[in-house]
């Protein structure tokens, strides 16, 4: 294992209390910890494109950085009506 | 070991410091927009990755690819912060500006 996948697997495990906080917590810091996961997410996709040298990995971490946040937006606009 | 390694080695450990104090901050806090502040950080942990990654491979696809993903979540944290917190205070108080707004409105 290289320095790349070693990051990959410590910030996959720190997705763990964001996945606790989406299910224990209240719906608003469920949002927030959704977002911040999404972040997660997107950084792992790169971690790993680099550790394995694989560019669709980098290829999946350009597309989803930009779709979770516009799930993001559309999870607030939602939660402001009372979801 | 060359100094390309070891910046970025030393940029890793720095971006991934930061994102896992924006977890930590997550759990830590009590009120979700005390915990919507770490949303940005973990944003520019994810640039210090990326650049990282530029300085280990160069500007290569994958160098580039990183970088451009970095800036995507640094430039959208502060707006999905601000958009977030903007829906959490419509959905408490009825309204964005809060208290102080309507006073100004006169209502």
């Amino acid at each position: 294992m290289n320095e790349w996948e070693i990051a990959a697997v410590v910030l996959g495990f720190a997705l763990l209390p964001c996945l606790a906080v989406c299910l224990l917590a209240e719906p608003r810091s469920g949002l927030v910890a959704l977002q911040i996961g999404g972040v997660l997410t997107s950084t792992i996709l790169m971690l790993l494109a680099e550790g394995f040298h694989r560019q669709p990995f980098v290829d999946l971490a350009v597309v989803f950085a930009p779709m979770a946040l516009v799930g993001s937006l559309l999870f607030a606009r939602l939660m402001e009506r009372g979801l | 070991m060359s100094w390309r390694s070891v910046a970025a080695v030393v940029l890793l450990v720095a971006g991934g410091s930061l994102e896992l104090l924006a977890v930590l901050g997550l759990c830590v806090m009590r009120d979700a927009y005390d915990r919507l502040h770490y949303l940005g950080a973990a944003g520019y942990g994810a640039l210090l990755i990326g650049v990282a990654v530029v300085v280990r491979e160069s500007f290569s696809i994958i160098g580039d690819k990183s970088l451009l993903v970095g800036a995507i979540l640094v430039v959208s944290g502060p707006v999905l912060a601000n958009t977030t917190a903007r829906s959490f205070l419509v959905r408490d108080l009825g309204d964005w500006r809060g208290e102080s707004g309507r006073r100004g409105d006169g209502s």
